[in-house]
């Protein structure tokens, strides 16, 4: 009966512990909170850039065309130059962003629209998929044509980082995040 | 004690929902189910690839190149695609891995399509069944930068044996993006579904085509033999594109193209224009014109005009389609004229629940022909409705089921009927 009765009344000490306790809690999990936070949002604000060989003879390209280049509607840069689609593996960031906003479609509607594509003899090879943002910067830099989302931060010099809507990676407005 | 857990849980749940709320207002990053065993499957794809070309290269005479990960014969390589002697060894993949993004010719590409079949109607006189559908290959292979191979060849049951044909088989010249020149046999480019859904049922909707387009239907030629043009227009926000073709046109049997050759001494020609807007992104505007000249007996001409539009919303919240056609022939000896129309409504919606697999659709479908029209003489009058639902079981095998009620010809009763398919692509 006493335990019951110091549980529903507890004794000024006991509150005082609990509160004491309470209090390094909160300030705990706000210490977490103000340090996880920012690095929650830095894995999803960070742009994505769009990446090209040095070569490519493009500067910036609207949100539209960027689709019309990734839905495998426009194939060349120039006559001698084909388009080389470069896209990250399932699961990657870079493939969320790329679906969500360029294609609009999900993971089983982009690969039912490129059997289709190359179905219809409109394409005849499908997007190359890359495994990292290192492959694909290699890559990138390393064939003729090829274009590639990578994270901003992970853009390593020598590729050519295009402007989307007259914006680049980390300006405001950037389409791409 | 009971306090200090509360406070615990409390401080547990409130970390992590107030972390939860962060990827809420950016894009989702947490990968689905599906999407990890994929990406499982394709490391583990991936690690068998890479044992593999090990073990061959362990077994191959010192010096002697690689083969080829994907199909057939003896690559080669654009030497442009190999990395320069800078590549870093720092970076997290091996050259086999570059080599596979190179391109290599020729690089055959080989996709199947199949279906199984059940059908059961009122009609009187017919049978409820199962049946195999088509099987149908198709073949893909870039030879060089500029110039590529398609294929499709089906393979289709017949009461005593299988029924080979060759659907399409296309070589084509990329000059640029505005000006693409193939040769070889085609799928006319009249309308919308002609060309967009050939004879893989797994991707198309529903279950059959319309009626208007049906393989082995005379009312619009399916099949075209011969030259084509085609590419984008520049026209900016409007996203044109064309197709224009010279070819055979339709044999004596009407419903074949000239594979062998021409019927007549006269070329068929079709012209195809469509939009692609980039303001509304999934919509497709189309008008096509197909002129021929018909020799379905020896001596007995007609001229053949078909005109055709077609709007279609290719997302599938919700997916539409719409297409409509007339036929004009003209007896070229009594100049006598008939005209005939035809049309299909579909529409259809990606339900959100369950992973998007569920996607029920309706389809309206009509043909009008004059009943003395002597060169459509199988085609029938035809108002129909199409009740159906697909459920995709994966991302390459898709079940459907559908309810028809339809009337063929003028006068006659209405048939109902219940359909069901697996349609898939391997």
């Amino acid at each position: 009966m006493g335990h019951f009765s110091r549980l529903r009344l507890p004794s000024d000490t006991h509150m005082t512990t609990h509160w004491k306790f309470a209090s390094r809690a909160l300030a705990l999990s706000c210490l977490c909170l103000t340090l996880l936070q920012p690095l929650a949002a830095q894995r999803h604000d960070v742009d994505v850039a769009v990446v090209v060989h040095p070569d490519t003879p493009i500067t910036n390209l609207s949100m539209s065309e960027v689709r019309k280049v990734f839905l495998g509607d426009r194939q060349y840069w120039s006559p001698n130059i084909p388009v080389v689609l470069l896209i990250r593996a399932p699961v990657a960031r870079e493939r969320d962003v790329v679906l969500k906003v360029i294609y609009q479609m999900s993971e089983a509607q982009f690969k039912q629209y490129w059997i289709a594509k190359i179905f219809r003899a409109e394409s005849a090879t499908a997007p190359k998929v890359v495994y990292s943002n290192d492959m694909a910067n290699q890559l990138v830099t390393a064939i003729p044509g090829a274009i590639a989302f990578i994270d901003s931060k992970d853009v390593k010099p020598g590729a050519k980082v295009l402007r989307v809507e007259g914006r680049l990676p980390g300006e405001a407005g950037y389409p791409l995040r | 004690m009971g306090s200090r857990c509360l406070l615990s849980l409390l401080f547990a749940l409130t970390t992590s929902m107030l972390l939860a709320q962060s990827p809420a207002s950016a894009p989702p990053t947490e990968p689905t189910l599906q999407s990890l065993l994929d990406r499982i499957q394709q490391l583990e794809n991936r690690i068998n690839q890479l044992e593999d070309r090990e073990r061959r290269q362990e077994a191959a005479p010192a010096g002697t190149p690689l083969a080829p990960e994907t199909t057939t014969p003896a690559p080669v390589t654009t030497p442009a695609a190999v990395p320069g002697p800078t590549a870093s060894h720092e970076d997290h993949f091996s050259t086999g891995e570059i080599r596979d993004t190179e391109r290599r010719f020729p690089s055959l590409q080989i996709r199947g399509f199949g279906d199984v079949d059940f059908s059961a109607t009122d009609q009187k006189g017919s049978v409820s069944g199962f049946n195999l559908g088509q099987l149908v290959l198709h073949l893909a292979s870039p030879l060089s930068e500029k110039v590529s191979y398609f294929g499709e060849i089906s393979f289709t049951a017949q009461p005593t044996s299988y029924e080979l044909s060759v659907e399409r088989s296309i070589i084509r010249y990329d000059y640029n993006d505005y000006f693409k020149l193939s040769f070889g046999k085609y799928h006319t480019p009249l309308g919308y579904w002609n060309t967009a859904f050939h004879h893989g049922a797994w991707l198309q909707t529903t279950i059959t085509r319309p009626e208007m387009i049906q393989f082995g239907g005379t009312f619009i030629p399916t099949h075209f033999v011969g030259v084509e043009a085609e590419g984008n227009i520049p026209s900016g926000g409007l996203g044109l594109g064309y197709n224009v073709g010279l070819g055979n046109g339709r044999s004596s049997i009407l419903s074949k193209s000239g594979d062998s050759g021409d019927s007549n001494d006269n070329r068929s020609w079709v012209a195809n224009l469509y939009a692609r807007p980039t303001r509304f992104y999934g919509l497709q505007l189309g008008a096509s014109v197909y002129r021929d000249k018909l020799t379905p007996q020896p001596g007995r001409n007609f001229e053949e005009w078909i005109t055709a539009a077609d709007v279609v919303w290719t997302k599938e919240k919700p997916e539409f389609l719409a297409e409509y056609a007339n036929v004009h022939h003209r007896d070229v000896l009594t100049l006598n004229t008939w005209d005939s129309q035809a049309f299909y409504v579909q529409l259809a919606y990606r339900l959100p629940w369950q992973q998007s697999k569920w996607k029920p659709y309706y389809r309206y479908e009509y043909i009008h022909k004059p009943e003395d029209d002597p060169t459509l003489v199988n085609v029938l009058d035809l108002s129909g409705s199409t009740f159906g639902v697909r459920y995709d079981i994966t991302n390459y095998a898709a079940f459907k089921g559908e309810y028809r009620n339809s009337r063929h010809g003028v006068n006659e009763p209405r048939v109902n009927g219940a359909f069901f398919q697996t349609a898939f692509t391997f």
